[in-house]
């Protein structure tokens, strides 16, 4: 009896753990009719909106790829003084509040700021907040990667007489590339999403600044069905993305290169 | 399922509902550049400022307000139309003014300097009450081709005031009662006052509200001769009754 009981409290439990993360997002859709939603998605605001987005956050994810994976491989594959400060520092933006991470933007980049630039206000202003806040999670799960590669490897490479840099590009990166391309998909979804440093260093302006969750933001007030069909594509976006790392994760029977981890689906 | 849920909710419900509803203290959405003078008028009410086309959405979508006070009279008279807040009342009235920051790095001395290229130009958003209202000062002065500067589109007017009066910007549209609020950071420049707009706030009681009293209180208090001195304080200009 008391079993069942406890059976059933779990069951009710998980039940409407399940509901609560699903109704919002199933809410998006239910609320505006699918034709009505495509025909939303091709105004100017949507599709400036979508262009200035992808475009940032791909520049963004460049910059973290080449400037990203040498520091990762630094902090993997060397032990030195300040080395676990160091780390944890990368990681500190990851949970920083958007909100101070466009105060510490203004406050180095601003005209005013630190380095005294010009910035604010252009599309380069939008692609440094989304690196700011999106390569913390690349750099981490790089981190992971390039330790979880097998010394011995590297040490036969080495010994079989490849350079460094040989061994790094045909031992190493190879090894880790599905926890690099796990580390890259988490970041361009972060930075996809990416909404309180930009608007607070970067402004809002359509075809120029104005990224998808701007957009949202801005057309929540004004027209709440173009909102909610933005809202929907980037909930597809998301759900790509997501599938994506699950792949990728499951590829080559999973190697165990991720700390970072992730229920697998199958 | 759908019981465990709602059980649920309700219980969170139950656990913050002391946070909500307080008889005395009424929840007054009101515009960002009432920021200043309305907890001054009454400092007891809670308050949320934000750009008042943003409250009026939240007002839509059931945000539990008690009062709604905006920077234009049609945003109030949209959502009275809709049944959702009382007839609103005019209450006070202000000015537009373009601000510079005190360094003024773009030497802006005139509306009429805004059209140099390159002259970073912040404004708010279309919808926006100050936003709308720029335009119509725009429009107004001929300046329609200013818009080609403008830098970056603002959700309420305390934005446009923190980027200028930061330094970021070279320019932007506020009111006058903004510009106040920091004095010390930026240069005013008048708008003359044949392009002025007429910029009128309404107020309302929202007709979801559970507090009614305590909102018809808080207009009151708005309307009544101290209420509008305060506001005179802060630069606003006296109501005229429509």
């Amino acid at each position: 009896m008391r079993r069942t009981f406890a059976g059933l409290a779990v069951a009710a439990a998980a039940a409407v753990a399940l509901s609560f993360l699903v109704l919002p997002i199933a809410a998006i859709f239910l609320r505006v009719p699918l034709g009505r939603l495509l025909h939303q998605l091709t105004t100017p605001i949507v599709t400036d909106a979508l262009i200035v987005s992808f475009k940032t956050t791909a520049i963004a994810q460049v910059l973290i790829l080449v400037f990203g994976t040498p520091l990762a491989w630094v902090i993997a594959s060397r032990r030195f003084r300040g080395r676990s400060p160091m780390l944890t520092l990368v990681e500190l933006p990851l949970v920083l509040p958007p909100a101070v991470a466009g105060l510490g933007l203004l406050a180095a980049f601003g005209r005013t700021g630190l380095l005294q630039t010009s910035i604010p206000f252009t599309q380069t202003a939008v692609v440094l907040a989304v690196a700011f806040v999106s390569s913390p999670l690349y750099v981490r799960q790089a981190v992971a990667a390039f330790e979880a590669v097998d010394p011995n490897l590297v040490a036969a490479s080495r010994t079989l007489g490849a350079g460094p840099g040989r061994t790094f590009f045909r031992v190493v990166l190879p090894l880790a590339r599905n926890g690099l391309a796990a580390g890259e998909a988490l970041a361009f979804a972060r930075g996809l999403g990416e909404f309180g440093a930009t608007i607070m260093f970067a402004g809002s302006l359509q075809g120029v600044t104005q990224t998808l969750p701007l957009a949202i933001y801005s057309a929540f007030a004004i027209d709440f069905d173009t909102a909610l069909a933005m809202g929907a594509l980037l909930v597809v976006v998301s759900a790509m993305l997501l599938l994506f790392l699950k792949l990728v994760l499951s590829w080559r029977s999973s190697r165990p290169t991720s700390s970072f981890l992730f229920a697998r689906s199958s | 399922m759908r019981l465990a849920l709602a059980l649920a909710l309700a219980l969170v419900a139950a656990a913050t509902a002391a946070a909500q509803t307080d008889a005395t203290r009424p929840s007054v959405f009101a515009a960002a550049s009432l920021t200043d003078a309305f907890p001054k008028i009454a400092p007891h009410a809670r308050y949320s400022f934000a750009g008042s086309n943003t409250l009026a959405a939240q007002i839509r979508q059931g945000a539990p307000a008690d009062v709604f006070a905006s920077a234009n009279t049609a945003l109030p008279a949209a959502l009275h139309a809709d049944g959702l807040c009382s007839k609103p009342v005019d209450f006070t009235r202000n000015t537009l003014v373009l601000i510079v920051p005190r360094s003024n790095p773009a030497a802006i001395r005139s509306v009429y300097d805004l059209r140099r290229t390159g002259t970073k130009l912040v404004i708010a958003d279309k919808g926006v009450p100050v936003g709308n209202y720029t335009l119509q000062v725009l429009k107004n002065m001929n300046l329609g081709d200013v818009l080609k500067n403008v830098v970056s589109r603002e959700t309420d007017v305390r934005e446009v005031l923190a980027k200028v009066a930061l330094g970021e910007a070279d320019a932007g549209f506020v009111y006058s009662t903004d510009a106040r609020a920091v004095e010390t950071k930026v240069r005013v420049l008048k708008i003359p006052a044949w392009a002025q707009p007429k910029v009128q706030y309404g107020i309302c009681v929202v007709s979801r509200s559970s507090n009614k009293a305590a909102a018809q209180a808080f207009i009151r208090r708005v309307l009544s001769a101290r209420g509008q001195k305060i506001l005179l304080r802060f630069g606003f200009l006296p109501r005229v009754k429509r």
